[in-house]
């Protein structure tokens, strides 16, 4: 007699399945010696800060707004995460109608994805917040290793809520502009936390104060709205409660959805075609070059994480704008503007080459067009630079009203980090997330940390060339 | 009369030999039709032809082009097509078609009202502007087919054209593909089809393990076998030999 696979026997597959789609198994193994030595330096670094944090605590209230604070961000980070993980695990993969086609009953296979999810988008934030709960543990801080439980309570209300966000919204807007959502909520976090980190700088610090201690919980607690506050500071019943409150949460969105999931409503909405028409139209090049540049922009432009991505990198920007219209002299005034630029230029470059590279759906096609072989790559090189010194443009005219000193070893510095990623991209792509289902990564973390290095050598080169001396502001800046 | 194709003493070895010791000529205005059981040697052989991949061992020429001494000599006058459409998904066929008359070097002027007149006759006049994400895999192979055709080549090579492909498109291609060859083109095609074969071809070559077991019309590979049914008996007859 047939007896359908029991939970955890699916759940194992569920995470093997997540486990060999995730970057570290994609890394190569060369890459991940000098990450074990990173983790390792870092935890190092935490033993150290924890024992600061030990000989020095912050008073509770305090204490209780930071671990708040973190709880806020890591659940707006994780809820755009665990959406284009819903997507995945209901669309992308591919997999969905095939199980709801076995004999497995569908309850448990939506349970299975939802925990998958969960576990998932909890796991790496397991491993960055574990560094220094445990060092706090060595240091005789036990309560801290409640880190552990609550990110998996928070991982679980999370994917509970995106998937149910999911299922509303694949059957009105579709799985692209869905997963498109998804990035946009994590631009906007991105940007939120910049924009804190960025407010000692612009805002004054009497009013800095009042905002915080606004923040405060006061002397109760705080009540609800720091429940998991407190329970990732380990106060037992709160840690419980949080535990409570995330388990119910993720049972209700899983007693709700099971229905439509066994009925196949929820997989059959998300298969509704894109039916983009109207904007596109063919233009007829008179060149093979010309033929492969106009292509390559095409692709570039419909990438679906272009924006996002884009200004998460323009973030470099903020503080350019703000020197270049006079409104501040952070970190040295103009002679970190074109440092700053030339930076942002290595990213740019590197992340268009990379979509190139990743959305070069027909290379055979191209392998068997009579066009010689370098002449892709050039195409690809002209159309990612040609889209970086777009966005480039503007900074570098304004810089060359402020400052035209500067200019040369701004166009150098430019010139010379575009080459070198544009290049570096080919080889080496950076690792991309993919709007387009069912498609493998082709980028690795080797490029993407090979490629900030470039960038960062290119930016202290210019930056040197135009003060020699580039960190006297720290030396100099009044504490 | 030059050959359209000169195959000889082909080879190619992936660990273990999968093309060995090929020879075959199709000439202008032939279709070709290349068949065998699943890991004959088909697919490589076609690869092989298009520049896709070098040889071991032996020659291809394309109107006596050398593929491996020119080989975007040989490319500008052949076009492939394979089993998995070779598209960019996001863009429109139109705009495919731009991209691929590009490669090739075709003149806008002429480029685009052929462009037209081909999406016009498989079909995706109507769809031209959208994107090819939404498109199903028959109207995915039309767009691939539009776009082998645009620069109007000499040589044709079809790895399973008709994959995905229903009943009225099928027929639409069938006749396209007659009607390329009677302009004066060659073609040759691989098919697990034997109906498509043996409507389509002029001159049939068996291919297994690699190597040619038997080649020409429908009677002459009888006469070879001694089966004097289908094309299918006399496939399967020759590749259990």
């Amino acid at each position: 007699m047939f007896t359908a696979p029991g939970f955890l026997w699916l759940l194992r597959h569920e995470l093997r399945v997540l486990w060999r789609g995730s970057i570290l198994v994609r890394t190569h193994k060369h890459v991940l010696v000098p990450i074990i030595a990173v983790g390792l330096i870092f935890q190092g670094v935490a033993l150290l800060l924890a024992g600061q944090i030990v000989r020095h605590p912050l008073p509770q209230d305090q204490m209780l707004l930071a671990a708040n604070i973190n709880i806020v961000f890591l659940f707006a980070l994780m809820f755009s995460r665990a959406i284009t993980a819903s997507i995945d695990v209901i669309y992308g993969r591919g997999d969905a109608d095939f199980l709801l086609a076995s004999p497995i009953p569908p309850g448990r296979v939506l349970a299975v994805r939802m925990l998958g999810v969960a576990m998932s988008i909890a796991a790496p934030w397991a491993l960055l917040g574990g560094v220094l709960a445990n060092a706090l543990a060595v240091h005789g801080q036990f309560w801290a290793l409640a880190v552990y439980p609550m990110l998996l309570a928070e991982g679980l209300i999370v994917a509970a809520l995106a998937f149910a966000t999911v299922t509303a919204l694949l059957g009105r807007i579709g799985p692209a502009v869905a997963r498109r959502a998804g990035h946009t909520l994590a631009l906007g976090v991105g940007i939120g936390i910049f924009v804190l980190g960025q407010l000692s700088h612009f805002v004054p610090p009497q009013e800095l104060a009042r905002f915080w201690q606004s923040l405060l919980p006061g002397p109760s607690g705080g009540g609800l709205a720091f429940l998991f506050a407190r329970g990732l500071l380990g106060q037992g019943a709160s840690l419980l409660a949080s535990i409570g409150v995330s388990l119910a949460g993720f049972a209700l969105a899983w007693r709700v959805l099971a229905k439509p999931f066994a009925d196949g409503a929820i997989t059959a909405a998300a298969y509704r075609p894109p039916g983009r028409t109207g904007a596109q139209g063919g233009r007829f090049a008179n060149t093979a070059f010309a033929a492969l540049f106009s292509k390559d922009l095409r692709l570039l432009g419909r990438f679906p994480g272009l924006v996002s991505q884009v200004v998460y990198r323009s973030l470099t920007l903020v503080p350019v704008v703000f020197i270049l219209a006079g409104k501040g002299k952070a970190y040295g005034g103009m002679a970190v503007v074109p440092p700053l630029l030339v930076f942002l230029a290595g990213q740019l470059g590197l992340f268009f080459i990379s979509v190139l590279r990743g959305t070069e759906d027909a290379p055979e096609l191209i392998a068997t067009a009579p066009v010689p072989v370098a002449l892709p790559q050039r195409a690809s090189i002209a159309a990612a630079g040609y889209a970086a010194l777009i966005i480039l443009a503007l900074p570098v005219l304004a810089t060359m009203a402020r400052a035209p000193g500067l200019l040369g070893a701004l166009l150098a510095g430019l010139a010379g980090v575009l080459l070198c990623n544009l290049t570096l991209g080919l080889r080496l792509p950076i690792p991309l997330v993919r709007a387009e289902f069912g498609k493998s990564q082709t980028g690795t973390t080797l490029g993407l940390i090979l490629g900030v290095s470039v960038s960062s050598l290119w930016a202290l080169l210019v930056w040197l060339i135009i003060a020699p001396s580039p960190f006297a502001w720290l030396v100099t800046r009044p504490v | 009369m030059q050959a359209a194709l000169t195959v000889r003493g082909l080879a190619k070895s992936f660990g273990r030999k999968v093309v060995e010791g090929l020879d075959f000529t199709i000439y202008p205005g032939e279709f070709y039709a290349l068949l065998g059981p699943n890991g004959a040697g088909k697919t490589t052989t076609l690869r092989m032809i298009a520049g896709l991949m070098r040889p071991d061992a032996g020659s291809i020429a394309v109107y006596g082009r050398d593929v491996l001494a020119d080989p975007l000599g040989a490319k500008a006058i052949m076009a492939w097509i394979p089993d998995e459409p070779l598209l960019y998904d996001r863009l429109s066929p139109l705009e495919y078609l731009a991209f691929v008359a590009g490669l090739w070097g075709v003149a806008p002027e002429q480029a685009q009202p052929r462009a037209e007149a081909l999406l016009d006759t498989l079909g995706l006049w109507p769809h031209r502007n959208e994107r090819c994400e939404g498109f199903s895999r028959g109207m995915k192979q039309k767009t691939v087919l539009a776009g082998a055709l645009i620069h109007e080549p000499k040589f044709l090579l079809l790895d399973e054209p008709l994959t995905g492909l229903d009943a009225a498109s099928a027929r639409l291609v069938k006749d396209l593909l007659r009607q390329y060859v009677q302009g004066g083109a060659a073609i040759i095609l691989t098919t697990h089809i034997l109906e498509v074969a043996e409507r389509l071809a002029d001159r049939i070559g068996i291919l297994s393990g690699g190597r040619l077991l038997a080649e020409g019309d429908l009677s002459t590979l009888r006469e070879r076998s001694g089966v004097s049914g289908s094309l299918e008996d006399v496939f399967l007859h020759l590749t259990a030999a």
